[in-house]
């Protein structure tokens, strides 16, 4: 069963059952899941953009209507409410793929932290799932800044692999007509607990530089799609030793970037989050901020998600906007942290 | 050509199934709100409208439920505000609402353009903001009830008219007396010790249908940080979970009241499918409201409909309606 939409915005949601083509784990704790799509949902998918998310359940019962939350086995119980993980990356389904006449594959990328993820690990090549997607909002791309800085903390590493891919693919900015052309800078900061929970494939760990301010093709994903990158884990076991935000920070110091010339981009956890906002709402550098919420329905129905946001109309100054359908991606400028 | 009889057989007797099913007559009589299939929006679970259409046709629901309507705007409750439980889930939205005047501009243009019966869900802080607010949607054709929400468990100004059964009759009279048109429903709580007194208390006052039930007053803890998972502490639970309380409540208020003064229920808890549907019908009710489960799947609406009308022809009846109260002793 497959439902088309039409909503404004960005996101052109689907419903439907993808399967999966690998689920592969890429370091302790966390997968790399990969779904092909009905060839029906191309089109709806070939409007997603990064920082858009999915929202995953075991697959529909077929005509009862069965939702998940039947409880499972004893050993690997169900979620009843869908999960959301943000795409971590889009492309063609390999020729041999469960669906013929071709269709999409997406990528997620997940850390196992309960019911769900649990069951996402438990998942197998060729079986099925339901995909409710593309949710949200993506990451605005910039066409006239020459420096994209992607910060990235833990389980928010996905959306800035396809980010990074997107932004290397209009790696030509400003007006492509004109003789000067302009390459962009693409710099991924990506932090970890320590080395062994970072998601990333490093070959030559002595490519990377235990100083901040040295940004290395050092991590695989980020250098097939020409972004450097500077590492950051909590107990220094690869590169600098430090806070990745930290590591943000001296790299800004010793690079040469006019400010506005300068666009950054994060998602992980909500301090490492703020820290970033908080930095760039101070130098006035442009900063996108994707926010992570409790959610229940993904589609701005059930008011669970809210985030805080500016609002001069109010009489306190603020009010709430939704996650799912406002965001997850926001101008840091308008944040209000909690 | 040779025509293998046997195989004409099956051929026909399924053809003969379908017509049976395409014969089986869905709608429904709520106290006069006319409706042409028993599935309902749980209120709070599908918004206004709008934002479910990518996925479900919102007019080929029997009605359309609202999040609750307060007077003025209501943020409603610091996040987090849902946590799944098993095979449940809590929730402390905390009737966070664009409030009155800005449902009537910004939602009912989308609602009156559905062709279906609409039910606003109604919130207030005393009789005069629930008569206040229903007055205003009285007022408005495409309307067609009004569903006195006097039960949710996540708001710390909500009126325990759930135990005060006085209260809660002068509050539905209140309601009676200033609404003309439209049909006043009233929400139960299921968080009472007896379901059915609350259900008379409502009938007196002049509750033309009864719904039920609301969320079950619930709290879910982190043991590593020792702080409750919701930040309002406490929520209401709902999803599969809280279907076999559902269905007894039900069973309890059809048998003990609502039959015989002839008032309709609507009947909700926990449904995921036609099966869930049925359940609640035969205890009593006659109409259903899916809600956690549209979070899952919003489609589920329509795959009920379809699965009732396989199971109605399968049982020989032609008529949903000959369902409600059918348990056999
Ligand atoms: C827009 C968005 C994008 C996301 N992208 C990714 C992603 O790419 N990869 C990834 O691994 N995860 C991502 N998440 C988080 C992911 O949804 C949760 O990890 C997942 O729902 C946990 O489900 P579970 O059943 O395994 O854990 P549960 O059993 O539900 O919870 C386990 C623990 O995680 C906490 N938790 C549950 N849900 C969330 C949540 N949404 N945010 C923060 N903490 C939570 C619980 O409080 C609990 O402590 C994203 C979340 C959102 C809202
Ligand atoms: C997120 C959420 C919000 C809700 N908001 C309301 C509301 O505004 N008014 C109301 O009367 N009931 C509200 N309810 C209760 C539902 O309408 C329904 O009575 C209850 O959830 C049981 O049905 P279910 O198990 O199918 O969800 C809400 C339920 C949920 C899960
Ligand atoms: S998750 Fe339901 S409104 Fe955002």
């Amino acid at each position: 069963m497959m439902t088309m939409a039409t909503k404004p915005g960005t996101s052109h949601p689907a419903l439907f059952d993808g399967v999966v083509a690998k689920n592969v784990s890429i370091c302790s704790e966390h997968f790399r899941l990969t779904i092909d799509c009905p060839p029906g949902v191309t089109d709806a998918l070939n409007l997603a953009r990064a920082g858009q998310f999915v929202h995953l359940a075991p697959p529909r019962g077929e005509a009862e209507g069965a939702a998940g939350g039947n409880m499972g086995t004893s050993s690997c119980p169900v979620p009843l409410l869908r999960r959301a993980f943000s795409i971590a990356g889009l492309r063609d389904s390999l020729s041999d793929g469960h669906f013929s006449g071709g269709g999409r594959q997406f990528d997620v990328m997940y850390r196992v932290v309960g019911t769900g993820t649990r069951w996402l690990s438990g998942l197998r090549a060729g079986d099925a799932l339901s995909v409710m997607g593309a949710l949200g909002n993506g990451f605005p791309i910039s066409d006239t800044k020459r420096h994209a800085w992607l910060v990235a903390g833990g389980v928010g590493l996905p959306p800035m692999l396809w980010l990074a891919e997107a932004l290397g693919d209009a790696v030509t900015i400003g007006d492509t007509t004109a003789a000067g052309k302009v390459d962009r800078e693409v710099v991924a900061f990506a932090g970890a607990r320590s080395v062994d929970l970072l998601a990333l494939t490093v070959d030559d760990p002595s490519v990377v530089s235990r100083d901040a301010g040295v940004a290395s093709l050092g991590a695989k994903e980020f250098a097939d799609v020409g972004a450097r990158v500077v590492i950051a884990t909590d107990d220094g076991s690869l590169g600098f030793h430090g806070h990745v935000a930290g590591a943000m920070g001296e790299y800004y110091g010793q690079a040469d970037v006019q400010t506005d010339d300068l666009v950054v981009y994060t998602c992980g956890p909500e301090v490492m989050m703020r820290a970033v906002a908080e930095f760039c709402v101070a130098r006035s550098i442009e900063c996108h901020v994707c926010m992570e919420r409790a959610m229940a329905c993904g589609t701005g129905t059930c008011q669970s998600c809210v985030v805080a946001v500016q609002d001069e109309s109010a009489t306190d100054g603020w009010r709430y906007e939704l996650c799912c359908d406002d965001g997850p991606v926001f101008d840091a400028e308008r944040l209000v942290w909690g | 050509m040779l025509v293998v009889m046997s195989d004409l057989k099956p051929e026909h007797q399924k053809q003969k199934q379908k017509q049976q099913e395409q014969d089986v007559d869905l709608s429904v009589d709520l106290a006069g709100m006319v409706m042409a299939n028993p599935v309902m929006t749980g209120s709070g679970t599908s918004g206004y409208g709008p934002e479910y259409a990518p996925f479900l046709e919102i007019a080929s629901l029997g009605a359309f439920v609202t999040k609750a309507v307060t007077p003025g705007e209501r943020k409603g409750n610091p996040p987090p505000r849902t946590v799944e439980t098993a095979g449940g889930m809590l929730n402390a939205i905390g009737l966070a609402n664009g409030g009155l005047e800005r449902f009537l501009s910004d939602k009912v243009p989308y609602l009156s353009e559905l062709g279906i019966p609409v039910i606003v869900n109604v919130a207030g802080r005393d009789p005069d903001e629930y008569a206040m607010v229903c007055r205003a949607l009285d007022e408005v054709p495409c309307i067609t009830g009004v569903e006195l929400n006097v039960s949710c468990p996540n708001v710390s100004d909500g009126l325990d008219y759930g135990t005060d059964h006085a209260r809660l009759e002068s509050l539905v009279a209140h309601v009676r007396r200033d609404v003309k048109r439209a049909k006043v429903i009233v929400k139960l709580s299921p968080n009472v010790t007896d379901i059915t007194a609350t259900a008379r208390a409502a009938i007196n006052g002049g509750a033309e249908i009864l719904s039920l039930i609301n969320t079950l007053a619930g709290m879910a803890i982190n043991v590593n940080t020792f702080r409750p998972m919701l930040a309002n502490r406490t929520g209401g639970l709902s999803g599969p979970a809280i279907k076999p309380v559902a269905v007894c409540m039900v069973h309890k208020v059809y048998s003990k009241v609502a039959r015989e003064h002839g008032v309709p229920i609507i009947g909700m808890g926990g449904i995921q499918n036609w099966r869930d549907a049925a359940e609640f019908m035969l205890a009593g009710a006659s109409a259903v409201a899916v809600g956690t489960a549209l979070f899952v799947d919003p489609t589920i609406p329509n795959q009920i409909c379809g699965g009732l009308r396989t199971y109605l022809a399968g049982k020989g009846m032609s008529r949903l309606c000959e369902l409600t109260g059918m348990l056999a002793n």
